[in-house]
């Protein structure tokens, strides 16, 4: 037996702007292929992405520090399937990198024939930005 | 606690992958009239206030809040909703009577995630739009990282995360509640499909539909309603970064902090010998050794070989997700929290069946929000 149901969906767009900080953080990435982060004087955190405030003690941030395209991998995982549940062909890896010198970084696909916590890894950027997350193609050593 | 609030009704719903006959208000009505039944009490005379817990996106509407009333007896009545897990209305409704606005309080939480067709893409759309979905894909990989930065960083294995899945699929075959309970060993869990590796397919708790209703009352009527009064002695709630940035993977901070709000309230100082059984979140198996540790219950690094001896059993010295868990029960959602607090109130009472413990006198029920968020609860319960 198969009991009534309707189907319904949900027209709803969005443009999401990317804020004070958010604007610098991708214009810098793809005019000038750099990185930069936010910093705390006061709590010494370095944050990336930038933040116009420090999570911990709620200042007003607005030192800016360029920080490098390299860091360290803090967790990572591999992906067998997709947002459907099927099986990918070929699973990826996908993790988050801690950038060198800060208490912040970026989730992001990792590509090195065996990825590991504690490995040093590098942004590889696209040529073509368009100030995008997707401006870094992916990690690797 | 100052004010002594009891739970003086409790009921739900079985758990069911599919209510296809069923609309989310009748399930909701069910879990509602049981839990009424059990307290003895008109909703549209005897209760003063009502909490529901929900969130726009798993049930289908915008401004969800306005469609509770009927199916809760609330029609006309002080009514709210509050976007968070179970444990949180909880919160919500302890405050109500703590304040002196209401005396008996009625609590709600539920899942008819089998409504939703796009699961994966909602949970997807609790990213950060700009700097994690453009990644895509599908979105439980964050459950994947932070099993992987758990184990890593606390020495604990990928088999005894299995042992966590058959130990809590197990105990659901004596939860008549339950949907997934099942025998599985841990090689069938280490066999099992790889996913978000380390987590397998067995890993991870399969989504169910079910509604779950506390009723809550002070202590003067709590006494007059109940024979069996089993008290809220603690509460508490705390979220971490939103940031995937920002966290310390691997460790579950918005768990330690909530449960440290509650042990203050309860006033608990060791949470190891003050506490008799627990039920911890457990969406994914490495999330129950994760909590267990972050509340207290277990050293760092070692909830694992407390697994492995035997501890966190049934018939062990700390027995947890005695229910079955999210592993064994369903993942109920938002109605996650409040199911862990319905297994304990049943465990205090003597109402456990089959699964009933000996000689427990207090419990602790401890919640998180699910992927992606850094979010949960914990509340004390004593008879």
């Amino acid at each position: 037996m198969s009991f009534t149901h309707w189907h319904g969906d949900m027209e709803a767009q969005y443009i999401y702007t990317a804020g004070i900080a958010g604007e610098r953080f991708f214009r810098e990435l793809k005019d000038n292929g750099k990185l930069v982060g936010t910093r705390c004087p006061k709590c010494d955190i370095t944050y990336v992405p930038p933040r116009m405030y420090c999570e911990k003690c709620f200042a007003e941030l607005d030192e800016w520090k360029d920080v490098p395209l390299e860091g360290e991998v803090v967790a990572h995982t591999e992906v067998h399937v997709d947002i459907e549940d099927n099986k990918l062909a070929e699973p990826f890896v996908i993790g988050f990198v801690r950038i060198d010198g800060t208490q912040g970084g970026l989730v992001h696909y990792i590509k090195a024939p065996e990825v590991r916590n504690g490995m040093k890894v590098k942004a590889v950027l696209k040529d073509d930005r368009v100030g995008s997350i997707l401006d870094i193609e992916h990690f690797a050593p | 606690m100052e004010e002594k609030i009891a739970v003086v009704g409790a009921g739900s719903t079985k758990f069911r992958p599919d209510t296809s006959e069923q609309n989310w208000k009748e399930l909701m009505f069910e879990g509602a009239s049981k839990a009424y039944t059990d307290a003895g009490l008109n909703p549209r005379k005897d209760i003063d206030s009502f909490v529901t817990c929900a969130e726009d996106y798993w049930e289908g509407f915008s401004i969800y809040d306005e469609f509770v009333p009927d199916q809760l007896g609330a029609a006309m009545r002080p009514t709210c909703t509050v976007c968070g897990d179970g444990l949180h209305g909880l919160a919500i409704a302890c405050m109500q009577i703590m304040s002196g606005m209401v005396d008996v309080v009625a609590v709600e939480a539920h899942s008819k995630i089998s409504d939703l067709n796009t699961y994966n893409d909602v949970v997807l759309f609790a990213f950060d739009p700009i700097y994690n979905r453009p990644l895509a894909g599908h979105p439980y990989y964050v459950a994947g990282m932070e099993m992987n930065a758990f184990l890593n960083g606390s020495g604990n294995t990928e088999e005894q995360c299995a042992g966590v899945v058959s130990k809590n699929m197990t105990n659901a075959l004596k939860n008549p509640l339950a949907a997934y309970g099942k025998r599985v060993g841990v090689g069938d869990v280490m066999g099992s499909e790889p996913m978000f590796s380390p987590a397998k397919k067995l890993d991870i708790a399969e989504l169910v539909d079910g509604s779950v209703v506390l009723v809550l009352a002070r202590a003067e009527k709590a006494k007059d309603i109940a024979d069996n009064p089993i008290w809220i002695t603690g509460f508490g709630w705390n979220s971490g970064t939103p940031w995937l940035e920002g966290r310390t993977w691997g460790r579950a901070s918005y768990a330690e902090e909530a449960a440290k709000m509650a042990y203050k309230m309860a006033g608990i100082a060791e949470p190891r010998s003050e506490i008799g059984f627990a039920e911890v979140d457990d969406k994914f198996s490495y999330k129950e050794l994760m909590h267990l540790e972050a509340v207290g219950l277990a050293g760092r690094g070692q909830a694992g070989n407390d697994l492995e001896n035997g501890r966190f059993h049934a018939d062990g010295d700390l027995p947890i997700n005695a229910s079955g868990g999210s592993l064994g029960c369903g993942n109920l959602i938002e109605a996650s929290g409040l199911h862990r607090a319905l297994e304990v109130v049943l465990q205090l009472r003597g109402q456990a069946e089959g699964r009933q413990l000996n000689d427990v006198e207090r419990g602790l029920a401890q919640s998180w929000r699910g992927v992606p968020t850094a979010s949960g609860a914990a509340a004390i319960f004593e008879r």
